[in-house]
């Protein structure tokens, strides 16, 4: 049977994706074990020091952590399959236990920034653009730049120094307080400065990448042909350049996923911001094998995912992409 | 309405650039009648496309109109803003761009980009737009139209792309079209049959062509009037008779030799020695004058004024001046029936 071109095409993608996450799976399990460092310390902590050679011998045998590095993967990687990604050292239980009534905190922050990032650039963007070279674009560019080289944690903990401790307007940390778990609105309160701190950080580099972008295209040919016309310079910018800019677009926030993941790392780690950024930095640190796995797992099935459905939309925004892709090299 | 379309008075037209001041357009004095089609035919660089970019106010920022006035359908546009200018754009000039490929948004239907331009400028709906936009590209040439109506550009060949942005630019019915070398870029049948297109149009809907091109053999196959540009001025100017039977600026003859056509009469493919001349420092005297083996001492020190030959041909050399020596002028093409 022949199968529709489309179809073929997600199979395709599907196929590759699995690839892609057993590969990532490999390499992480493998770099995890290579670092150095005593997976049995996050287990048992202080106590280790007072713990005997057989003991810690035994403990290792019992963690799965005696055989060589391929046998532990096919043995993770069996279970996984099953849904058993095993349990975290630290705390002492399933990791998936761990990792879940973090991810939703974390989706949370981490969505609602990209979105404003996103949102935000564009319009910056495009109003540097109207304004190009005029006093307030050089403004917006060197504020901008300014913000994004303002190392994160430093904001934060300016941040809270003025709105938290010195105004005492928004909290300083945790992403509710005890018992409003449900309350939106105390959610929001609690992630205003997170979110100040990382649309700050990322805001002016994709800011300025596309407003560069929207730059080389105003002075593309048919711009003339549309201002001869008759659009002004906001209709050009608007339906004309930003549709052409929209595929770098697309694909830049693909690519920025791990980019804009990694700044929640940081600024749930200054916030005490209860999600699966500070529990990267966290299993890292303790060799927590298996919640590190986790979390690399979830955050690279992010990425590839993301950059599925921008090569999508970017189909959709420019259908040269897809007949490019029928000429045979 | 006046049988004028356009007239430019003394257009002086400069670029600031951080050499200096590059004089593009120099004093240009043009007459453009109704529904007649004007060649400006000249060297690249000469100043045909700022001159139109200049009536279009499409110059970029750091280009700045000098002198003169421009007047269109009687209308002084010279000081006019740009929201004034917008209003004009389209509906009473309109530009055709060289490169067909690079002029149309590749990520916008051809239709959108016609009915862009309609809507821009009459209330209509956007059914009536697209039934419009249909019978326009049915008039340029394109052929199921309503079919292609949705269509990419990177679909069109680039003598279709043309025709396409022939029709964005008729969309508003004009008075003025620019084409800014619209054949250069396409292969030679195509190129004859978009010249064709051009006449057809302007007996359709009388609108006054402005046609630029380096190209002889086009300029005489559409053109009514050619006028000849050297360095920012218009050096020789008359109807196309005139022009290729009587030319009387050695520049027209130096551009008329080295046709190929004429090559092949003579065996020698002719070429004008040396470079035209930078515009950031004009030379005094006929910028031409040193390039030209008929230059005539007077040519070095003072620019020559446009020089009556008959009612409708004028030509700025001293050479027509009373009491210039009489130059041997090279025949070039002869009439046929002469």
């Amino acid at each position: 049977m022949k199968k529709h071109p489309v179809i073929k095409k997600i199979i395709k993608r599907i196929l590759l994706f699995v690839v892609v996450l057993f590969v990532l799976s490999l390499v992480a399990f493998c770099l995890a074990r290579l670092a150095p460092g005593d997976p049995l310390q996050s287990f048992y902590g202080d106590k280790l020091d007072t713990m005997s050679e057989v003991e810690k011998q035994m403990a290792r045998e019992r963690l799965g952590l005696d055989s060589d590095i391929l046998t532990q993967y096919g043995r993770w990687f069996v279970n996984a399959l099953g849904g058993d990604f095993g349990l975290s050292f630290k705390y002492k239980m399933p990791v998936i236990d761990v990792v879940s009534p973090l991810i939703g905190n974390s989706l949370l922050l981490g969505v609602t920034a990209y979105i404003v990032i996103f949102v935000l650039a564009t319009v910056l963007a495009v109003f540097c653009v109207l304004h190009e070279d005029k006093f307030i674009d050089k403004l917006i560019c060197k504020v901008g730049t300014v913000l994004y080289y303002t190392p994160a944690f430093w904001l934060g903990v300016v941040l809270v120094l003025i709105f938290s401790i010195n105004l005492g307007w928004l909290p300083s940390s945790g992403a509710y307080d005890v018992g409003k778990a449900n309350d939106v609105g105390n959610r929001m309160i609690h992630m205003v400065l997170p979110l100040i701190v990382m649309i700050a950080s990322h805001l002016w580099y994709y800011g300025y990448m596309i407003r560069n972008k929207l730059l080389d295209e105003v002075r593309k040919d048919y711009v003339l042909l549309a201002k001869s016309k008759g659009c002004t310079r906001r209709e050009i910018v608007w339906k004309h350049c930003l549709r052409n800019v929209a595929p770098t677009i697309v694909s830049i926030m693909a690519i920025s996923i791990p980019h804009v993941t990694g700044g929640t790392v940081v600024v749930e780690s200054v916030f005490n911001y209860p999600g699966i950024g500070g529990l990267a930095v966290e299993s890292a640190k303790y060799h927590d094998y298996n919640l590190l796995m986790v979390v690399v797992l979830i955050t690279g099935a992010a990425v590839f995912a993301a950059s599925f459905i921008a090569q999508t939309i970017n189909e959709e925004i420019d259908p040269r992409m897809k007949e490019m892709g029928t000429i045979k090299w | 309405m006046s049988d004028i379309a356009l007239e430019l008075d003394n257009l002086t037209v400069s670029f600031y650039t951080k050499q200096g001041e590059v004089e593009a357009v120099r004093g240009v004095d043009l007459t453009l009648h109704q529904g007649e089609i004007l060649c400006i035919v000249g060297e690249s660089g000469c100043g045909k496309t700022v001159m139109c970019q200049s009536v279009m106010h499409l110059l970029p920022d750091y280009a700045r109109i000098k002198a003169g006035r421009m007047i269109v359908c009687g209308e002084d546009i010279t000081g006019y803003s740009e929201k004034q200018m917008r209003n004009l754009r389209g509906s009473r000039m309109s530009m055709v761009f060289q490169d067909p490929l690079t002029t149309l948004n590749p990520t916008i239907p051809i239709g959108k980009q016609i009915t862009e331009s309609i809507l821009k400028h009459k209330k209509l709906t956007k059914q009536a737009a697209k039934i419009e936009a249909i019978g326009l590209m049915e008039m340029v040439g394109i052929p199921d139209a309503a079919k292609r109506f949705d269509l990419q550009p990177h679909f069109f060949s680039g003598g279709m792309r043309q025709r396409c942005v022939i029709a964005v630019a008729l969309a508003s019915n004009p008075r003025i079209l620019f084409a800014d070398e619209v054949t250069t870029a396409l292969d030679v049948t195509v190129k004859s049959m978009v010249l064709d297109l051009l006449l057809e149009i302007r007996e359709k809907t009388g609108v006054a062509i402005v046609f630029i091109t380096h190209d002889f053999g086009a300029a005489a196959r559409i053109a009514d009037r050619v006028a000849v540009m050297y360095a920012g001025k218009i050096v020789e100017i008359g109807d196309v008779e005139e022009m290729f039977y009587d030319p009387r600026h050695p520049y027209t003859w130096g551009l008329l030799s080295s046709l190929p056509q004429i090559a092949l009469e003579t065996g020698i493919l002719h070429s004008i020695p040396g470079m035209p001349p930078s515009l950031l420092n004009p030379p005094k005297g006929d910028a031409f004058a040193s390039r030209n083996k008929y230059a005539l001492p007077k040519d070095f020190e003072e620019m020559p004024p446009m020089f009556k030959v008959t009612d409708t041909h004028y030509a700025a050399t001293w050479l027509l001046e009373e009491g210039a020596p009489k130059v041997e002028r090279p025949v070039l093409i002869k009439r046929e029936n002469a």
